[in-house]
C-alpha cells in the first residue's frame, strides 16, 4: 500500500529541499495573506530627491486633515520614468499621482489625444481659477494639443551667476553689462591666459558644447525654439541659427567661453575648475545656485547674480531651463482626491516657502512670491538677495512648447551642437540637416499612421 | 480477472507524471519570462507603436530603416571597437596576470589575486564615475600624470579618443576577473607535460605555445565567447561615463541606442528590431568562434 509520509528521511530530495519548500509555502501564505493598510490609498510617485525629503514631511499633514487617506509616496530617482512608462504601456500600475521631469515628458504625449496616459487638467484649473494664479508660460512645457497634463512644479528662471571678485580685478563693473556684446567686451578683458602657456585658462563663462543645455536656453530667451505651438519643427529658423552663430563664436572667434570641465555642469571637475578661478559666469537656474551651495559651499561669498544679458537693449532678461511637473494619471482611480493632494503639495504657500528654503526653487504660484523668504539676503552671494532677482525675472519667462518628438530632436541637436562648435559643420548646415531629420521622421510616422 | 490494487496504479501513473512536475517550474517560468518576450519582442519588431495602446503593422519596415540609420551604424561600429579592444587587449592582459600570478618567483600571491580580483566587486556605475574623474581633460589624472602624447587629451570629450578611454576602463574592471579563469585552467595542467617538453629541449616559449596554450583551449574558448557577448552587450559603463554617448554619439553602443529608442523615444518596435539583430550577431560571432577554437570538434 502507498503512504505518503512527510519526514525528512522519506522527502524526495532530502532535508534541504524539505526546509526550502517549507519556506516557500509560508512566505507565499505570508505574502498573500498581508492585509493592505487600511483606507483609500493615493500613491505618488516622483524621481528628486530633494523632492521627496520635502513630501515626506508634509504628507504626514494632508492624511491628518483628510482622515482615511493613506499616502504612498515612492522615490525611484533616475529610473522612475522607464517605470512609469511600463506602467502606462501595460496599462496597469500607474501611480495616482506622479512627478515628471521636462526632457521625459515627449514620450508620454505620444499617440491618439485619448490614449495619453495624463488626465486633462485644464477643466479643473480654469473653472477654479488657476491659471491666473500661476505663471502662464509655464504651462507650455506641459500642454499639448490643448490639454493641460501637468502643473509646474517651477519657473526655473536663469540669471547670470559671475565671480564678481575676479571680473573687478579685470576692471570690469558686471553690473553695467545689459547685452550680450556688452558681455563680449568684459569678457575679453576677463579671459586670461595665467600659466603664460599661450593658451587662455580663465574663461568668462562655461558652456556645454556636448548637449543642449545651454544653446536651447539662449535660443529659448531669443524666443525661439525646437518646434512651435502647432508641432512644427523651427529648429532651422533664422533665430536658431543666428544663435547657434553667437553660441559658436563664443568659444572660436571671441575665445571667452571654455567647454564644460568634465561631462556636464555638474560635474565634480567643473567645481574644481570654479575653485581654481578657471570659470568667471554661468548661465543659472535657481536650482543650479542650490546645487553650487550644497556642491562648493566653500565659494560662499565669491558669487554675484545679475539679469542674463539682453539680445538688444530693453530685451528679455532671462530664460528658462529644466523643470518638472505632478500629474494625474488615467489610472488613478479617484481623481477628486488626487486633485486634492495636488494642490496641497503645489498650491500651498507654506509648503512653497519651505521648499524654497531646502531647493532654493521659485514656485510657480505669483501669491507666494511677497512671502519674506525670497527677500531675505543670500550670504551665498554676499547678501545679494538673489530670491528677489530670480522673482523679478519670472513674469517674462519664455514659453517653451512641448511635442512628442522632443527626445529625438534633442538626441540629433546634441550632435548638432558639437558639429558646430567643434567646426565640422557651419551652424545652418548643422541645424538644416537636423530639422530635415526630424521632419522626415515626423513624415514617415504620419505615413504609417495618418495625422493625429 | 485479478484487478491490479488502486495504490499500484497510482503509483505507476505518479511514476509517468512525476518527472515533468520536477521539471515544471522551470519551463513554467521559462515560458512566462522568457518564451513569452522573446516572441512577443519578435511579432513587435514588426509593428511600430503609435500611441501607448495601439500598434500599427509596418512589416519589415523597422529593419530595412535600422539598416539605413546611420546612428545604429556608429553604434555597431563603437561595440565592435570595444570587442576588438577587449580580444585584443584585455584577454592577453587578464593572461599575462595569470601567468605570473601562476609562477613560482611572484611573492604575495594572494593579495595580487586579490587586488586583481577587487574592481569587478565595484558596481558599474561608480566605475563610469571614478574614471569619469580619471580622464578628466584638465584636472584627470591620466593627463596630469602621464602626459602620454604631448598634449592634454580629451579623452571623454574628442570623439577618436572615447571609446578607447572606455576600453580602457573595461580593461582595469574586467582583466582581474577573466584572469582568475586562467588562472584555474593553467593550475589544471599536469606538471608532467611541462616535465616532458623540458626532456625534449623545449624552451619556455615552445613549452607556452605547445603546452601551456593547447591546455589552455576550453578555458580560452570559454573567456572569449563570454568576453565577447558581454562586449557586444555593454551598456552601463560607457552610458554614463559619457554621459548618453555624447559628444556625437562617440560613445552610443547598439544596446544604449536599443535604450534610447525603446525607453527615451518611446519606439519599441524599432527597440526590439534592434535586439534581434543583436541577437543575430551575437549568435553568428559566438558560433564562428567555438567552431574556430574548435569547441565542435569530437575529442
Amino acid at each position: 500500500m502507498f503512504h505518503w509520509r512527510i519526514d525528512a528521511d522519506s522527502f524526495p530530495l532530502g532535508k534541504g529541499p524539505m526546509v526550502m519548500l517549507f519556506l516557500f509555502l509560508i512566505s507565499t501564505i505570508f505574502i498573500f495573506a498581508r492585509s493592505e493598510e487600511g483606507g483609500e490609498k493615493l500613491e505618488f510617485w516622483i524621481f528628486a530627491n530633494t523632492h521627496f525629503e520635502e513630501y515626506q514631511a508634509r504628507i504626514p499633514i494632508f492624511e491628518a486633515q483628510n482622515p482615511g487617506v493613506n499616502v504612498q509616496l515612492i522615490n525611484f530617482g533616475g529610473t522612475m520614468h522607464d517605470k512609469l512608462l511600463a506602467a502606462m504601456l501595460s496599462n496597469f500600475g500607474a501611480p495616482d499621482l506622479v512627478e515628471v521631469e521636462i526632457t521625459s515628458i515627449g514620450r508620454f504625449l505620444k499617440g491618439a489625444i485619448d490614449e495619453v496616459g495624463f488626465v486633462d487638467l485644464r477643466p479643473r484649473l480654469e473653472s477654479e481659477g488657476w491659471m491666473e494664479k500661476l505663471v502662464v508660460s509655464r504651462f507650455t512645457p506641459w500642454s499639448y494639443r490643448g490639454r493641460i497634463y501637468g502643473i509646474p512644479h517651477d519657473l526655473h528662471p536663469v540669471v547670470l551667476l559671475y565671480r564678481d571678485d575676479l571680473f573687478k580685478a579685470a576692471g570690469v563693473e558686471m553690473n553695467e553689462v545689459e547685452t550680450w556684446d556688452d558681455f563680449i567686451a568684459a569678457g575679453k578683458k576677463a579671459t586670461r591666459d595665467l600659466d603664460g602657456d599661450g593658451t587662455a585658462d580663465r574663461h568668462a563663462i562655461v558652456l556645454d558644447r556636448r548637449t543642449e543645455s545651454d544653446y536651447f536656453p539662449l535660443l529659448l530667451q531669443q524666443g525661439g525654439g525646437f518646434f512651435d505651438e502647432e508641432g512644427n519643427v523651427i529648429i532651422d529658423s533664422e533665430l536658431a541659427i543666428e544663435t547657434l552663430e553667437f553660441f559658436v563664436s563664443l568659444f572660436n572667434e571671441h575665445e571667452i567661453a571654455t567647454p564644460v570641465y568634465g561631462t556636464w555642469h555638474g560635474d565634480p571637475s567643473n567645481f574644481a575648475a570654479m575653485q581654481d578661478g578657471k570659470i568667471l559666469s554661468i548661465l543659472a537656474p535657481d536650482w543650479y545656485v542650490g546645487i553650487l551651495k550644497s556642491q562648493v559651499p566653500q565659494m560662499a561669498g565669491k558669487w554675484r547674480a545679475i539679469p542674463m544679458p539682453a539680445w538688444e537693449p530693453g530685451g528679455r532678461r532671462t530664460t528658462t531651463r529644466g523643470g518638472t511637473m505632478i500629474g494625474i494619471t488615467t489610472q488613478c482611480k479617484n481623481p477628486e482626491r488626487a486633485w486634492e493632494l495636488l494642490k496641497f503639495t503645489y498650491f500651498d504657500r507654506g509648503g512653497l516657502v519651505n521648499r524654497y528654503e531646502t531647493t532654493r526653487i521659485i514656485p510657480p504660484l505669483k501669491s507666494a512670491w511677497d512671502a519674506p523668504i525670497f527677500k531675505e539676503p543670500d550670504l551665498y552671494l554676499g547678501g545679494q538677495p538673489l530670491g528677489e532677482l530670480f522673482i523679478e525675472m519670472a513674469p517674462d519667462l519664455p514659453p517653451r512648447y512641448q511635442n512628442p518628438y522632443w527626445a529625438e530632436g534633442a538626441d540629433l541637436l546634441n550632435d548638432a551642437i558639437f558639429a558646430a562648435v567643434t567646426e565640422k559643420q557651419t551652424p545652418r548646415q548643422a541645424l538644416t540637416a537636423l530639422a530635415e531629420k526630424v521632419r522626415a521622421l515626423i513624415a514617415k510616422d504620419q505615413g504609417r499612421w495618418g495625422n493625429m | 480477472m485479478k484487478t491490479k490494487p488502486r495504490s499500484y496504479r497510482f503509483w505507476n501513473q505518479q511514476q509517468k507524471i512525476a518527472p515533468y512536475l520536477f521539471i515544471a517550474p522551470f519551463y513554467l517560468l521559462f515560458v512566462l519570462f522568457m518564451g513569452y518576450p522573446l516572441i512577443s519582442s519578435l511579432v513587435m519588431s514588426l509593428y511600430e507603436m503609435r500611441g501607448f495602446q495601439s500598434r500599427v503593422f509596418v512589416g519589415i519596415g523597422n529593419f530595412t530603416d535600422l539598416f539605413r540609420d546611420p546612428i545604429f551604424w556608429k553604434s555597431l561600429w563603437n561595440t565592435a571597437y570595444f570587442a576588438m579592444g577587449t580580444l585584443t587587449l584585455q584577454l592577453p592582459i587578464a593572461l599575462l596576470l595569470a601567468i605570473l600570478l601562476n609562477s613560482k618567483f611572484v611573492k604575495g600571491k594572494n593579495v595580487l589575486r586579490l587586488a586583481f580580483f577587487a574592481p569587478v566587486l565595484v558596481a558599474g556605475v561608480f566605475v563610469a564615475i571614478i574614471f569619469n574623474l580619471v580622464y578628466d581633460q584638465r584636472a584627470g589624472l591620466v593627463n596630469n600624470e602621464l602626459i602620454l602624447f604631448g598634449r592634454e587629451i580629451g579623452w571623454l570629450n574628442e570623439e577618436n579618443y572615447v571609446m578607447p578611454a572606455v576600453i580602457l576602463t573595461g580593461v582595469w574592471q574586467w582583466a582581474g576577473f577573466n584572469m582568475i579563469y586562467f588562472l584555474a585552467g593553467l593550475q589544471g595542467i599536469r606538471q608532467e607535460l611541462y616535465e616532458a617538453a623540458a626532456v625534449d629541449g623545449a624552451n619556455w616559449w615552445q613549452a607556452f605555445v605547445h603546452v601551456t596554450l593547447p591546455s589552455l583551449r576550453p578555458v580560452i574558448a570559454f573567456v572569449f565567447v563570454v568576453s565577447m557577448i558581454g562586449s557586444l552587450q555593454l551598456f552601463d559603463l560607457p552610458y554614463i561615463l559619457t554621459n548618453g554617448g555624447e559628444p556625437a554619439d562617440a560613445g552610443s553602443t547598439i544596446v544604449m541606442y536599443l535604450y534610447k529608442n525603446g525607453f527615451q523615444f518611446m519606439r519599441l518596435g524599432y527597440a526590439a528590431t534592434i535586439g534581434w539583430v543583436l541577437f543575430f550577431i551575437i549568435a553568428v560571432i559566438s558560433i564562428v568562434q567555438l567552431k574556430l577554437l574548435g569547441i565542435f570538434r569530437d575529442e
